[in-house]
């Protein structure tokens, strides 16, 4: 009898157990908790996998681009301004992943572990949030870019924010076109290409070349360089774009000229090339804030110095994406410090009171920033025009992305010097030809757009 | 000695009190947030309060003791389960009522039958019997249900006859291995637990089967104290399902989510993942009664019941359920302590770690922390041959005596103190 009563204390053991469960299990629902109660399977949120109810997005000006009424998502007046937003505000079903619906799912609920989302049940709709983005920029951008696929991207340097992120194709969120799925005309509508892009880069990876020259070459602004057309590599032939005859190293990054610039990095080499586009964020995932970037790649080849020459022109086996490469001119324009690209202005009760802080995602040299603000800036004073961009005090450089089979990328990559105007931009115009056309155009239209609304 | 009992009993009913407030503002949240008053809900609800009450007066008045805590707890447990099926309709609430009655009546019976020791001992052949008989009718006359064939009609009820086995089982369990230790006795136990175990096999009911080979388990070793005997049994136990898995592979396939199930979200894993999204929906405090989502999924009242709690009235409370099993449980080990026979603490020590051992498969299970075996939350869930065997299980432990003998304050206390030796 005592013996079986002594025994009964095995029951403790049970208890421990069932304990450690619930401990367990608590853990769980605090680690996981956001993500389970935002699964698409949540009817609170969804209707069969679309967005219902949940908090309203907003520009930067308060316009108000998605927002939740009668347990309906409701988006932007204008239709114009649906598309050129579709991408940065993102689908109710979240195909478009990187959208504001899809990655912030969690903060537009209003989850957290304390209330669940009983505020949300409440109310119908949960946290708001508000964009940088400007819409009537993107807007503005996304007819700028006319008949062309593509991206524009625009970020203040001094910031971080992003204030127009455009892609294109896109389509209207309230008149889905019925051949959205099977048109070739919108082959990769579901994919935001300001940030899971990459494009063969053409001319502007001249730009990270030239980093690369000034702080591994110390003469390099006194060296001279023979145009002939082409340029013997030794194992083949880099083709220029014109026949520049002797160039100096400002002259060769006005023309553009690819025989200096094959020169140069066969002269670097495949190594120290590599070094300073990894320091420049290369070859690495990358984060703007919350949002993740497809990495850019640069693997210029160790073997064929043919290879190497082209690499550092931004041929080859080169590829950038937008956003980085809009964080690299941050860094050139801001004196070495390259902010993220931010999206977010304004999410939950933190950042209305204390703002978002800024974070770096690219670093460069001070010195080396300066010089290449120079050369830029020369680009557009000796070379392009200040026509071309009036009242901006335009810095930049074009590039020209030849493809195999399909007409050129038109890409430009620069900023505005005025103070009162710290923008940077990067645009790509799909197969619209020299980067002095389209993609120069485009980022004039959105930068005068910003320069007529401030 | 007065003062102090006067002292006990306000103790009791501050508890009770606790308690009736927590279901009056569940029923107004309930009654309130429909259309309509609905009188029926307004009736059921004051009747059930009434209820307690009643019962706690009549038992201080009959017993002259004041010990309820075990009332309290499944009062307290059942309320939240009457509240559940009141969000779904007015029926589903009478019905549940009803069978918290009928639980309650099971109650005092058993505690009536086996406060006598000759007369549970006399009752074991026929408990046992009845037991297989049942079983045997469910395998014949049982329609399958979601799988298992656990289900039984009669008349207008569906009645889960495995659930009165358990009750049974205990009993013969415990009266079996009480005194006459004899092989022949042993041998007939076993086999008893083998028949039953078997035949909710074939029903592929494997969570009540695995909570019957607990709870022998647990038995085995209350009487033998032998933890090689123990570890062979489980041996031979786990060799036994390695073999049945690897002839009836569909066994396996059931439980083929486990830990996977946000790969099978629309399948095998539908209720699990569902639990998941919901319950961590309803944050601490919950979405408030017939707010939630997942009462729409298939067996909410039931098996998912804990999850229906956890989104509506929030974790809070799913925790206090929680945590209300584990005071039975401590309760019951306590209480063994006083028995008067080694009877009633293989009986009470048996039925709560029967019960807490079927929280777990069902509160885990549902979680994906354990393989889903589709078992009821005791007291809780909707259905009345659940209800009936937890109070039933309850009994076994009321009987085994109070645990806490609260020393009379004003003499005891200050006279320990006086020796030094504190409260302990």
């Amino acid at each position: 009898m005592k013996k079986t009563v002594r025994r009964a204390a095995v029951l403790y053991a049970l208890v421990a157990v069932f304990l450690a469960g619930v401990i367990l299990l608590t853990a769980q629902f605090i680690i996981k908790g956001s993500s389970w109660a935002n699964n698409k399977a949540n009817r609170h949120i969804y209707s069969s996998g679309v967005v219902t109810n949940a908090g309203t997005i907003y520009d930067t000006n308060g316009r108000v681009l998605a927002e939740s009424k009668n347990g309906k998502r409701v988006f932007a007046d204008s239709a114009a301004i649906r598309k050129a937003v579709l991408h940065a505000v993102g689908d109710t079903s979240g195909v478009i992943s990187t959208g504001t619906h899809n990655l912030y799912r969690s903060n537009l609920s209003g989850f957290n572990l304390f209330n669940g989302i009983y505020n949300l049940k409440k109310t119908g709709t949960g946290n708001s949030i508000t964009l940088n983005l400007d819409s009537g920029a993107c807007r503005a951008a996304y007819e700028a870019l006319g008949k062309y696929n593509g991206t524009v991207v625009v970020c203040n340097y001094k910031t971080g924010a992003l204030l127009v992120s455009v892609s294109k194709p896109s389509y209207d969120v309230n008149d889905v076109p019925d051949d959205l799925r099977t048109n070739e005309k919108y082959d990769g509508v579901f994919l935001d290409k300001a940030c899971s892009g990459i494009y063969t880069p053409g001319s502007i990876m001249k730009i990270v070349t030239a980093v690369c020259a000034i702080e591994n070459i110390p003469d390099i602004y006194s060296r001279t360089f023979e145009c002939e057309g082409e340029y013997e590599t030794g194992d083949g032939v880099v083709v220029c774009n014109g026949t520049h005859g002797k160039v100096s190293f400002q002259q060769a990054m006005n023309q553009s000229c690819n025989c200096a610039f094959a020169e140069i990095s066969i002269e670097l080499g495949a190594a120290k090339l590599r070094a300073t586009a990894e320091s420049l964020g290369f070859n690495k995932q990358l984060y703007a804030k919350e949002v993740p970037l497809v990495k850019s790649r640069f693997n210029p080849s160790a073997s064929s110095k043919t290879e190497l020459g082209w690499a550092g022109i931004g041929q080859s086996t080169t590829y950038v994406n937008p956003i980085h490469f809009l964080a690299i001119m941050n860094a050139i324009a801001n004196g070495g410090t390259g902010y993220a690209p931010d999206r977010i202005k304004q999410m939950g009760a933190i950042t209305e009171f204390m703002g978002r802080m800024p974070e770096t995602l690219v670093r460069m040299n001070p010195d080396t920033a300066a010089q290449l603000k120079q050369l830029l800036r020369s680009n557009v004073t000796d070379k392009y025009g200040e026509s071309k961009f009036p009242n901006l005090v335009m810095c930049g450089k074009t590039g020209t992305a030849e493809l195999d089979d399909a007409p050129s990328h038109s890409v430009f990559a620069g900023f505005s010097s005025r103070d009162d105007l710290p923008l940077c931009v990067v645009v790509i115009a799909e197969n619209a030809g020299w980067g002095s056309g389209v993609a120069a155009n485009t980022a004039n239209s959105v930068l005068q757009y910003f320069l007529d609304n401030n | 000695m007065a003062e102090a009992k006067k002292e006990n009993r306000f103790r009791q009913s501050t508890v009770l009190f606790l308690i009736s407030v927590f279901q009056v503002i569940c029923a107004a949240e309930v009654i309130l947030s429909q259309k309509e008053i609905n009188y029926n809900l307004v009736i059921i609800f004051c009747g059930y309060i009434a209820l307690e009450w009643l019962y706690m007066l009549f038992g201080v008045i009959i017993t002259g003791s004041d010990y309820f805590e075990l009332e309290a707890i499944a009062f307290f447990l059942s309320g939240i389960g009457l509240t559940v099926c009141a969000t779904i309709g007015a029926d589903y609430a009478l019905k549940q009522a009803v069978a918290i009655g009928l639980g309650l009546i099971t109650y005092l019976v058993m505690l009536l039958v086996i406060k006598n020791l000759r007369v549970a001992m006399a009752l074991r052949y026929p408990a046992a019997i009845g037991s297989i008989l049942l079983l045997c009718a469910n395998l014949v006359l049982a329609k399958v249900t979601n799988g298992t064939l656990n289900w039984m009609d009669v008349g207008s009820f569906s009645v889960q006859p495995s659930e009165f086995v358990k009750v049974a089982f205990v009993l013969v369990g415990a009266v079996s291995l009480d005194k006459l230790l004899s092989n022949a006795n042993l041998a007939r136990y076993i086999a008893f637990s083998a028949v039953c175990i078997g035949a909710l096999f074939i029903m592929r009911d494997f969570g009540t089967a695995l909570i019957f080979f607990f709870t022998f388990i647990l038995i085995a070793y209350l009487r033998s104290g032998d933890i090689r005997t123990i570890v062979l049994i489980c041996t031979v136990a786990l060799m036994g399902a390695m073999l049945i898995i690897y002839f009836k592979p569909y066994v396996a396939n059931r439980f083929a989510a486990y830990r996977h199930v946000w790969e099978y979200m629309d399948t095998t894993g539908y209720q699990q993942t569902r639990v998941l999204i919901y319950s961590s929906s309803g944050g601490l405090f919950g979405l408030g009664l017939g707010e939630g989502k997942l009462r729409d999924v298939f067996a909410a009242s039931t098996d998912l019941v804990f999850g229906v709690i956890c989104e509506e009235m929030g974790i809070i409370t799913g925790v206090a359920v929680a945590a209300s099993f584990a005071f039975i449980v401590v309760y019951a080990i306590r209480a063994a302590k006083g028995a008067k026979s080694s009877f009633y603490v293989i009986a009470s020590v048996a039925a709560a770690g029967m019960l807490l051992f079927q929280l777990m498969l069902n509160i885990f299970g549902i979680t994906d922390l354990l393989p889903l075996t589709g078992v009821t939350l005791p007291f809780v869930s909707r259905g009345g041959s659940s209800l009936i065997c937890s109070w039933g299980l309850l009994a076994y432990i009321r009987a085994a005596g109070a645990p806490f003998k609260l020393p009379s304050p004003d003499v005891d206390m200050s006279r320990a103190a006086k020796r030094g030796g504190g409260a302990a």
